[in-house]
């Protein structure tokens, strides 16, 4: 009997302990916002003014790569999330497997900041039903040019040059590598042809991995603000955010004229949401171009993305503008297709 | 005898009642997330992440290519020289410590780097080695080199820090099991004429075998699986089986290629640990052979042989 | 223990160096982060000392608090939850045969030896096929499952060693069973439990692998917190909040030092 009362007190225990943490999860939802979104995406000053004006707190997780939030979707542990911030090939992917919610336009009356280049590209959800574009980017190259003072080739050719071999870097990135040597050579960064994939994995294996120290999409920035780098193949927020101003002459940013791989980051929310008319108000609130303004200046985007906010902005000096993504493509949900990138991804990655 | 004074049915309520929550605690959240895993590494891979309840061998067949296979024996070399060279270090430090006087202070010395967060000790060490980092200013302002080495993202890099990281797991069994060694079994066996290492090599050897296999075992299976240190300190060709993994289900998502991957894990780690146990049952069995006597007697008959 | 050495020499001897060298191996990484916390600049080069990244610490990172917040809510709850049910465990272990022993055994081995990949993974899958959202509970989890193996090892050897008949002696005063344990048995094995929740509450403050895999909205820990940091961060914050860190280990052990012994003899 006594030992059948000790066994209930453990229990006993183990419950509070349990009831302790769900309590602390589930309590007062109504004035919170869950946040899914990229590293450093969302400014502070934003989520402060945010609840300032609407009482509502955010709380933010991040995700560094499509692939990992959509994982930690499909193993259901998006569930409490209110907005997911997914590129444009996972947008379609979440809108087809009927992840995310409709939107209400009625209460998001600044979606006609919305630049209509941006709306033109989404076309894998054409009058944004189900998603509002949050900001059109594109990676590139950055050269350090106080490291690297002599001529170099302003293209993705920039990695064949040995003179700054073992200085360099490419995004650990799938498609963004792929992508940067199937533009280098012409073709699609969506193709699924064999023969143009098979040229690309040579490019790559035989003439830029011999002079790239790492592929690295972790801590480029910092490799580069040391010094420790000299040329990155980068996204332009992750690698100023790391430099002080005064350093910022040093850095020549450019992305390839040939094209590369671009991008637009959205907003959804998915099913299941418990706070959609918080959503609604936040996904309104960063298009105010006031707000959008502060959200361009804090890592210092061109404005591709609203129409409004140029001229609240501070910063006019554009690391690039939409004219440098002419030639670029985004990425598309390739479906089955994408095993013909991940075998050769993988000779590329751990074979060579 | 304590058993004897215990009705067997009291005996297996009163057992089942206080290991009964581990047990099950042990049997949801671990047994069953493993047999989910071997589940998944026989299913077909969902498009999107995932599995699709369909029976294949798919994933066993993607494993055997050249690019894994590569990956795999670097895996095998790096963690094999890490663990090494961790015992190695360990034997003279735990021996050291046991001997000491001053046991607490070292066992706080040892255990503070060691309990420290291990992202910020690896985010210390590419601080250190970077090409324009601590150690390289040091070596040019001492002039010993002109420009910056390529310390760090390589093999190399990858080496030291598992070394640093896993250290620990070397030193505390060793330290612990040769605590326990009774050393004046070494003085004997140096009144008998051994000199001092083979008095170590002959004599106390023997009585640590636990110890070592310990030392090893815990050293290397972590090594074996390590992901974040070739991630932020390895180079181009530093990839490890452990990267792998989580690539396939964060990037590629090929849910049943990582479980198949994790089911080589899992196995090299089982055979790890039933060596180490069946050592230490086979050290208990035969740890009466290994006493002074039969070392002395051997001695004794050496010497008498080199004398006549 | 008799230390009784065989000749003494002047010279430090081969291990005694050894030891030295180590122990300045595994401080030199705390040592540069310490330097570089108080540099006034951002980046390699010292300019002077500075304690501007401590006030950036202290004022200006509330996400790094609340990450802050929920390790030591994880850590505590889990500690304690793994060394009720460990301790629990090796005391039926220890002293009851019955069915399903040895399966107790041989399982709570294996989370301990078994990389932090695997069982990051394992769980994630698991909490996702049975539709378990992720979050604190699901660390909680986590953590609780890799915490037990320690626990019960330690509290298993300490009792190993405890000598059965002064609970005999006990009974024969008149000691029912209940009284037994919690009179004799529970202080007598006292060092075990604390050193074994103390190891607990370490390992989860420390884990970054696992809690990669089972976190979910909200749920970030210290480690993951310091993760993205490394990754996009800036860098001087993490030296001065790496110093706190290594200031607070060495807190805990200090207070614990008696127990140091034990933990190390379960490692």
């Amino acid at each position: 009997m006594k030992h059948i009362r000790l066994f209930l007190i453990v229990l006993l225990v183990g419950l509070l302990c349990f009831t302790l943490i769900s309590c602390n999860r589930s309590s007062k939802s109504a004035d919170k916002l869950y946040l899914y979104n990229w590293t450093y995406y969302t400014p502070d000053e934003l989520v402060a003014k945010f609840k300032k004006e609407t009482g509502i707190e955010i709380i933010i997780d991040n995700f560094a790569s499509n692939e990992e939030m959509f994982a930690k979707v499909m193993a259901g542990g998006a569930e409490g999330y209110d907005i997911i911030f997914p590129s444009s090939d996972y947008t379609s992917i979440m809108i087809n497997h009927d992840l995310v919610q409709e939107l209400d336009h009625s209460l998001l009356p600044n979606l006609k900041y919305i630049s209509p280049t941006v709306v033109e590209k989404a076309d894998y959800d054409p009058g944004l039903k189900y998603h509002v574009p949050y900001f059109m980017g594109s990676s590139g190259i950055a050269v350090n040019t106080s490291r690297v003072p002599f001529e170099y080739e302003r293209t993705w050719a920039i990695f064949a040059d040995q003179r700054m071999a073992g200085r360099m870097t490419f995004l650990d990135d799938m498609r963004e590598v792929m992508g940067a040597a199937l533009k280098h050579l012409g073709y699609s960064g969506n193709t699924t042809d064999e023969r143009e994939l098979d040229e690309a994995t040579a490019l790559i294996i035989d003439e830029w991995k011999p002079n790239i120290v790492k592929f690295d999409s972790e801590s480029f920035g910092k490799a580069f603000s040391r010094g420790e780098f000299w040329v990155v193949h980068s996204y332009p927020e992750n690698v100023f955010a790391e430099l002080p101003e005064e350093m910022w002459e040093n850095v020549d940013f450019f992305i390839p004229p040939e094209g590369g791989m671009m991008y637009i980051d959205n907003m959804v929310i998915p099913k299941g949401a418990k706070n959609v008319e918080n959503a609604h108000k936040f996904m309104n609130f960063i298009h105010d171009p006031k707000n959008y303004a502060v959200f361009l200046d804090e890592f210092d985007f061109p404005p591709t993305t609203n129409t409004g906010a140029e001229k609240y902005m501070e910063n006019d000096a554009f690391f690039f503008t939409d004219k440098d993504l002419v030639n670029s493509d985004l990425n598309d949900d390739l479906g089955e297709h994408l095993d013909l990138y991940n075998a050769r991804w993988q000779k590329i990655r751990y074979e060579h | 005898m304590k058993k004897a004074m215990r009705p067997a049915k009291r005996e297996q309520l009163l057992g089942t009642l206080y290991s009964f929550p581990m047990g099950i605690w042990f049997t949801v959240f671990f047994t069953v997330p493993l047999a989910i895993i071997i589940l998944y590494s026989f299913m077909k891979r969902g498009l999107y992440g995932g599995v699709e309840k369909a029976f294949t061998l798919e994933a066993y067949r993607q494993m055997i290519n050249p690019s894994f296979a590569k990956v795999l024996v670097r895996t095998l070399w790096i963690s094999m020289l890490s663990t090494i060279l961790c015992v190695l270090i360990a034997i003279p430090v735990g021996y050291a410590m046991a001997k000491s006087r001053h046991q607490t202070l070292l066992l706080f010395l040892i255990i503070i780097p060691f309990w420290t967060n291990s992202l910020i000790r690896i985010y210390a060490w590419i601080s250190i080695l970077s090409t324009e980092g601590f150690l390289n200013s040091l070596l040019i302002r001492l002039g010993i080199v002109k420009e910056g080495l390529h310390l760090i993202y390589n093999n190399g890099s990858v080496i030291l820090v598992l070394v640093y990281m896993y250290l620990p797991f070397a030193i505390l069994p060793l330290f612990t099991t040769i605590d326990k060694f009774d050393f004046f079994l070494l003085d004997a066996a140096r009144d008998l004429g051994a000199t001092k290492l083979e008095s170590i090599v002959k004599v106390m050897f023997p009585n640590i075998k636990s110890g070592l296999s310990t030392a090893f075992i815990f050293t290397f299976i972590p090594i074996f699986g390590a992901y974040t240190v070739p991630l932020l300190v390895g180079g181009k060709d530093s990839t490890m089986i452990g990267n792998i993994i989580v690539d396939q289900v964060s990037k590629t998502r090929n849910w049943p290629l990582a479980s198949a991957f994790s089911m080589i894990l899992t196995l090299v780690s089982l055979i790890g640990v039933f060596w180490m146990l069946a050592s230490a049952q086979k050290e208990a069995t035969g740890k009466k052979q290994n006493t002074l006597q039969a070392y002395e007697q051997k001695v004794k008959a050496h010497h008498g042989r080199s004398r006549r | 223990m008799n230390h009784h050495t065989y000749s003494k020499k002047k010279r430090p001897s081969f291990s005694n160096t050894m030891l030295i060298l180590t122990i300045l191996f595994l401080f030199v990484p705390l040592f540069v982060v310490t330097f570089f916390s108080f540099n006034s600049a951002k980046g390699m080069q010292w300019e002077h000392a500075s304690l501007i990244w401590y006030k950036t610490l202290i004022f200006d990172s509330p996400s790094l608090w609340l990450a802050f917040r929920n390790s030591i809510i994880i850590a505590l709850t889990s500690s304690v939850t793994a060394t009720v049910l460990g301790s629990l465990a090796a005391i039926g272990i220890t002293w009851y045969r019955f069915k399903g022993r040895s399966y107790i055994t041989t399982i709570s081995y294996l989370p301990m030896v078994l990389p932090e990949v695997i069982i990051g993974i394992s769980m994630l899958i698991f909490f996702s096929s049975v539709k378990i959202r992720l979050g604190m509970f699901t660390i909680f989890v986590a953590h609780t499952t890799f915490n037990l193996p320690f626990v019960f090892m330690m509290v298993q050897a300490r009792l190993d060693e405890f000598d059965y008949s002064t609970i005999e002696a006990a009974r024969d005063l008149g000691a029912n069973e209940r009284q037994a344990l919690v009179k004799v048995v529970i202080p007598a094995i006292m060092p075990a439990i604390l050193s074994s929740f103390l190891m607990c509450t370490t390992m989860s403050l420390e884990d970054f692998v696992i809690t990669f895999f089972v976190s979910g909205p909200g749920s970030g820990t210290l480690p993951l917190y310091v993760y993205s940091m490394i990754r996009y961060g800036v860098s001087p914050v993490i030296n001065a909040l790496s110093f706190v860190m290594i200031l607070g280990t060495m807190l805990i052990a200090f207070t614990f030092r008696r127990f140091l012994k034990t933990a190390a003899a379960s490692a």
